[in-house]
C-alpha cells in the first residue's frame, strides 16, 4: 500500500484507515501479518481481487448465520501459532527441540481439522495440502493426543534405556546415604546415553518432516487467508459492509449512500445520525463546494476511506459502490496540520501537487484535495485550482477537490455542492442577540442549532454556480455586530460585481 | 518440638497444612535462604505420604541449576517424581532431566524463552524459570489448572524477591532464612520476626477495602487513593511511587483517614510524607506485606505518628524454614538459633536439613 497511497500518516489517521484495520480481527499472527501488509489491489491484479471480494461476499453469509464450520474455523485458527521461526531452523537443517516439534503437531492438527470444514473452504476460496503422513511421524503410535515428547515408540535401543533408568528411579526412590548417590550417578550415565539416542531420534524426525516443509508453509498461509478473509467477512456483517464492484478503468466510481463507520458511531453516540453520502465520480475532475460547516471535509473522508477500504479488498460502508481499480491513490488536506511545521506550507503543497500530476500522466490514478492553496492569495489560488481542474479534466485519472475558490466550467469538469442550509430556513433563524462579554456555552449551543439544519446531502449541479453567501448569514446569526456585517455585504458584492463602478 | 530436624512426611504435613491447600509460594529473606532445599523437602513428603493430587511447580525467577549463576557455588537441584507438572521456561527444560512431555505452551517469555507447560514422565531433575509478575505467575497457574485441576501448585521465588511473590497469587507462604541475615542467633530472630510481622500486616477493614476497590476500579490508572472524613476520596495518577513524594505529601489534608498507595512502600516514598505534619493518625495501606519495603526504624517513626499499617490481601505465613549455613559454605549451630527463633516468633521454626539430593 505504501507506494500506491499516497497520503500523510495523520490524514491516514483521520481518514481512520488505522481504527478500520484495528476493527478488523485476525486470530492467527499470519492473518495478522497478511493484514498488517495492507496489500492494494490495482486494475492489473483485477482477477485477484475478484476472488478475493467474491469469496468474502460468499463467508459473509455463512457469518450471518453463525455457521458452525465458522465457529469452529475460528476456534482453529485461535490457537495457531506464529511458525516462521521453526519452519526456518527446520530448513536450515537445526535439531528441533521438543517444543518445536509440539508446535508443528499442533499446526498440522489444525490444518487437518480445518481441511475437513469442506463447506466453509470452498465458500472462503481456499485449500489445504494433505500432510496426513507429517502428523503421523509426530504421533508414532496414532493415539490422536496433542502432547509430544520423543517416544520411545521411535527406537527399540531408546525404549530399553528408559526401561533401565525406570528401574533405577525405582530403586533410588527407596534409597539412602551412599547407596543413594551410587544409583543417581548410575542413572546420570543411562540419562546421557538417553540424551544421545533422543538427539539422533531428533535428528532424523527433522530431516522427514523437512521434505514436508512446502506443504507446512501452503497450509500456514492459506491459514492467514483464511482468517483474513473471515476477519473481513466478519467487519463487513458488523458495520454492514456492501460487496464493491470492480469496473472497467474508464467507468466512474458510483457510491451511494456511504457512510463513515467511525463518525457515524461518534454522532450515534451523541444521539445524531450521518447523512449518507452518494457521488459519481467520472475520470476527469470533480469540484464539491458548498457553504461553510457543510461538512465537505467529513465528505471527501468518508469517499476516500470507502474507496480505498474496498482497494485493500475490504467491503466499504455503502448501499451500493462501483469503482475501476485505481493505480494509485492520493489525498491531500491542510487542515491536517503539517509535520514539516516551519516549512513554507504552499512550498510543500507543490511538492505534492508536482509529484501527483507526474505520476497521472503515466498511470490512472484517484487525486483528492480538500481546500488547496488555503494560504495563497485568492487571485492566484483561483487561477491553479481552475488550471489543476482543467488539467485533470483532460486526464484518464480522477481528480475530486473540495474548494471555496470559483471554477469556471470547462470540459472534463463536473460539479457537485452541499445542499447546506435552505436560504428560506435560514431566513427565518432569529439573529442572536450578543452582549458584550460573549457567552461559551450559548455560543456552542447556537452552532450546533445551526449545524442541525444543514442538509449534507450532494447535489450535481451545472456549471460552477456562485458560492452560496451563507456565510455571512451565519456570522450574522451568531451575533456579529451590524457594523461588521455590512462591510462584509458591501465587500462580497464589490467582489460579485467588480466593474459596476 | 523438641527435634531439631523435622523428618519430612506427617510432621511437615501438620506444621504446614499442606494437604488443604489448593497453592503455597516458598520465599526468602534473602539469597541462599534454602528455598530450593524447602521445596525438595515439601516434593518429597507429598510423594512419602502417598498423595493423589499433583504437584504442580514453577518459580518466578530462576531455580534448580546446578551452579549459582552469580557466584558459581553449587546449588541444590530439584528433583521431582514422575506425574508432576512444571511451568518453565524452554532454555531450563534443556537442562532437565526427567523425560517431559509438553501438554502446553504459555504464550509467556522470559529470558530462557517461552513458558512451556509439562508433564514429568519420569522421576529427575527438572530447572525452573518461570515468569516474573504475578499476573503471569496467575496465568500459568490457570494453565496448569487446565490439566490437573486439583493440584497443589508451590511457587518457588527466587534472589530474595519478596516483591513478586504474595498479591494473593498463592493461599500461603513459607519463608525461608538463612545465617545470611545474620550470623548472630538474636539479631537473626529478630530481622525475622520484624520481617514476618510486615509480611503479615493485618488486613484492612472490609469496608474500607470496598471502598478503595471501587475507587481503584473507576480510576485505573490511579497509584495513590486518599480517603479523607467517611467517604471523601481523592487519587492521584502517576507513573511511579518513588519520585513523586512531594506531589504526594502535597495531597495530603488534615483530617485524612486512609492512604492507600499501590506498589512497593520505601523508605524513600515515606521520607517526603514523614516531613508533612498531616500524615499522621492514619491508616497507611499497601497491596500486600510483600509490598512493605521498610527499615525498622521507619516503621517505628510511622508507630510515633499514630499511623497503622494494613494491607488489601494478607498473606498467611505458616511456617519459617531456617538454612544455618551461609553462602561462603560456614555452618552456624542450629540448635541455637531456632531456640532464639522460637522464642520470639509464634509461628513454627523448623530446620528440615539438606534434602536428599
Amino acid at each position: 500500500m505504501k507506494t500506491s497511497v499516497m497520503i500523510s500518516k495523520e490524514l491516514l489517521n483521520q481518514v481512520g484507515l488505522p481504527e478500520v484495520m484495528q476493527s478488523c480481527h485476525c486470530r492467527t499472527p499470519q492473518g495478522k501479518r497478511l493484514k498488517n501488509a495492507a496489500r492494494f489491489f490495482t486494475n492489473s491484479s483485477h482477477d485477484e481481487f475478484v476472488a478475493e471480494i467474491t469469496a468474502i461476499a460468499r463467508l459473509v453469509e455463512m457469518v450471518k448465520v453463525k455457521h458452525p464450520q465458522v465457529l469452529e474455523a475460528q476456534t482453529q485458527l485461535s490457537r495457531l501459532r506464529e511458525l516462521r521461526g521453526t519452519f526456518s531452523r527446520l530448513e536450515k537443517g537445526r535439531l528441533l527441540d521438543d517444543t518445536e516439534f509440539f508446535e508443528l503437531k499442533g499446526a498440522l492438527t489444525i490444518f487437518f481439522r480445518l481441511s475437513r470444514l469442506k463447506e466453509l473452504m470452498a465458500e472462503a476460496g481456499v485449500d489445504f495440502q494433505v500432510t496426513k503422513d507429517a502428523s503421523a511421524l509426530l504421533d508414532p503410535s496414532g493415539t490422536g493426543n496433542p502432547t509430544f515428547h520423543i517416544y520411545s515408540d521411535y527406537s527399540p535401543g531408546l525404549a530399553r534405556i528408559r526401561g533401565q533408568k525406570k528401574k533405577l528411579e525405582r530403586d533410588i526412590s527407596q534409597a539412602k546415604g551412599n547407596q543413594r548417590k551410587i544409583l543417581l550417578t548410575q542413572r546420570a550415565l543411562v540419562t546421557a546415553e538417553e540424551d544421545k539416542l533422543e538427539e539422533q531420534i531428533r535428528l532424523q524426525l527433522g530431516e522427514k518432516l523437512q521434505a514436508w516443509l512446502p506443504q507446512m508453509r501452503h497450509n500456514a498461509e492459506t491459514c492467514a487467508i483464511l482468517d483474513f478473509r473471515l476477519a473481513k467477512a466478519d467487519l463487513a456483517v458488523r458495520w454492514n459492509g456492501t460487496k464493491p464492484v470492480a469496473v472497467a478503468p474508464s467507468e466512474p466510481a458510483v457510491l451511494v449512500d456511504s457512510r463513515h463507520p467511525l463518525i457515524a458511531s461518534i454522532l450515534q453516540k451523541k444521539g445524531l445520525q450521518f447523512t449518507p453520502i452518494s457521488i459519481k465520480l467520472k475520470q476527469g475532475s470533480t469540484v464539491l463546494s458548498g457553504a461553510n460547516m457543510g461538512g465537505k471535509s467529513v465528505a471527501l473522508k468518508t469517499v476516500f476511506l470507502a474507496l480505498l477500504m474496498t482497494q485493500l479488498g475490504y467491503f466499504p460502508i455503502c448501499n451500493h459502490l462501483e469503482t475501476p481499480l485505481y493505480d494509485f491513490m492520493a489525498f491531500e488536506s491542510h487542515q491536517e496540520g503539517d509535520l514539516h511545521w516551519g516549512l513554507s506550507s504552499f512550498g510543500l503543497e507543490c511538492v505534492k501537487i508536482r509529484n501527483h500530476h507526474r505520476r497521472s500522466q503515466n498511470q490512472q490514478g484517484l487525486i483528492m484535495m480538500d481546500e488547496p492553496c488555503r494560504g495563497t492569495n485568492p487571485a492566484e489560488a483561483t487561477a491553479i485550482v481552475q488550471a489543476l481542474c482543467r488539467t485533470y479534466g483532460r486526464s484518464s485519472s480522477t481528480f475530486f477537490i473540495a474548494t471555496h475558490y470559483n471554477v469556471t466550467p470547462a470540459a472534463g469538469i463536473r460539479f457537485y455542492q452541499v445542499r447546506g442550509i435552505r436560504p428560506e430556513v435560514l431566513a427565518e433563524l432569529p439573529v442572536q442577540k450578543t452582549g458584550s462579554e460573549s457567552d461559551l456555552h450559548e455560543d456552542l449551543s447556537r452552532v450546533r442549532k445551526i449545524q442541525n439544519l444543514m442538509d449534507y446531502r450532494f447535489e450535481e449541479i451545472e456549471g460552477s454556480q456562485q458560492t452560496p453567501s451563507g456565510a455571512i448569514k451565519i456570522a450574522e446569526l451568531l451575533g456579529v455586530d451590524q457594523t461588521l456585517l455590512r462591510e462584509m455585504m458591501a465587500a462580497w458584492q464589490e467582489d460579485q460585481w467588480p466593474n459596476l463602478d | 518440638m523438641n527435634t531439631l530436624v523435622v523428618k519430612p512426611g506427617i510432621e511437615l504435613f501438620r506444621l504446614t497444612g499442606l494437604q488443604d491447600l489448593q497453592s503455597l509460594a516458598i520465599i526468602g529473606l534473602s539469597k541462599n535462604a534454602g528455598k530450593t532445599t524447602c521445596l525438595n523437602h515439601l516434593i518429597a513428603a507429598w510423594q512419602a505420604s502417598g498423595q493423589t493430587r499433583v504437584l504442580g511447580l514453577t518459580s518466578i525467577g530462576r531455580d534448580g541449576e546446578p551452579r549459582d549463576i552469580l557466584t558459581d557455588r553449587p546449588k541444590p537441584r530439584i528433583y521431582i517424581p514422575a506425574g508432576t507438572l512444571i511451568a518453565s521456561a524452554q532454555g531450563a527444560l534443556q537442562r532437565s532431566d526427567a523425560l517431559l512431555e509438553v501438554l502446553e505452551l504459555s504464550n509467556i517469555r522470559t529470558s530462557l524463552g517461552e513458558v512451556v507447560i509439562c508433564r514429568a514422565l519420569s522421576d529427575g531433575y527438572v530447572e525452573l524459570a518461570g515468569p516474573g509478575s504475578a499476573e503471569e505467575i496467575g496465568c500459568i497457574a490457570d494453565l496448569l489448572r487446565n490439566h490437573e485441576p486439583d493440584c497443589l501448585f508451590i511457587i518457588d521465588g527466587a534472589l530474595s524477591r519478596r516483591s513478586q511473590a504474595g498479591a494473593g497469587i498463592s493461599e500461603a507462604v513459607i519463608v525461608a532464612v538463612s545465617a545470611d541475615t545474620s550470623s548472630s542467633p538474636e539479631q537473626l530472630a529478630e530481622k525475622t520476626d520484624f520481617a514476618l510481622k510486615i509480611l503479615q500486616t493485618p488486613s484492612l477493614n472490609q469496608k474500607d477495602k470496598d471502598l478503595l476497590l471501587e475507587t481503584c476500579q473507576c480510576n485505573p490508572q490511579t497509584r495513590v487513593v486518599i480517603v479523607v472524613g467517611e467517604e471523601r476520596t481523592v487519587t492521584m495518577e502517576i507513573p511511579s511511587l518513588v519520585g513523586h513524594g512531594k506531589e504526594l505529601a502535597k495531597k495530603l489534608v488534615p483530617g485524612t483517614r486512609l492512604l492507600y498507595l499501590q506498589g512497593a512502600i520505601t523508605d524513600q516514598v515515606l521520607s517526603e510524607l514523614l516531613k508533612e505534619a498531616h500524615f499522621s493518625r492514619l491508616t497507611l495501606v499497601a497491596d500486600d506485606g510483600t509490598r512493605i519495603l521498610l527499615k525498622p526504624e521507619v516503621v517505628q517513626k510511622l508507630r510515633a505518628r499514630d499511623i497503622d499499617l494494613a494491607v488489601l490481601t494478607p498473606i498467611d505465613v505458616r511456617m519459617v524454614c531456617l538454612n544455618p549455613t551461609r553462602s561462603n559454605g560456614l555452618k552456624l549451630d542450629s540448635a541455637t538459633m531456632l531456640e532464639k527463633m522460637r522464642s520470639l516468633l509464634s509461628i513454627p521454626v523448623v530446620d528440615l536439613g539438606p534434602a536428599l539430593m
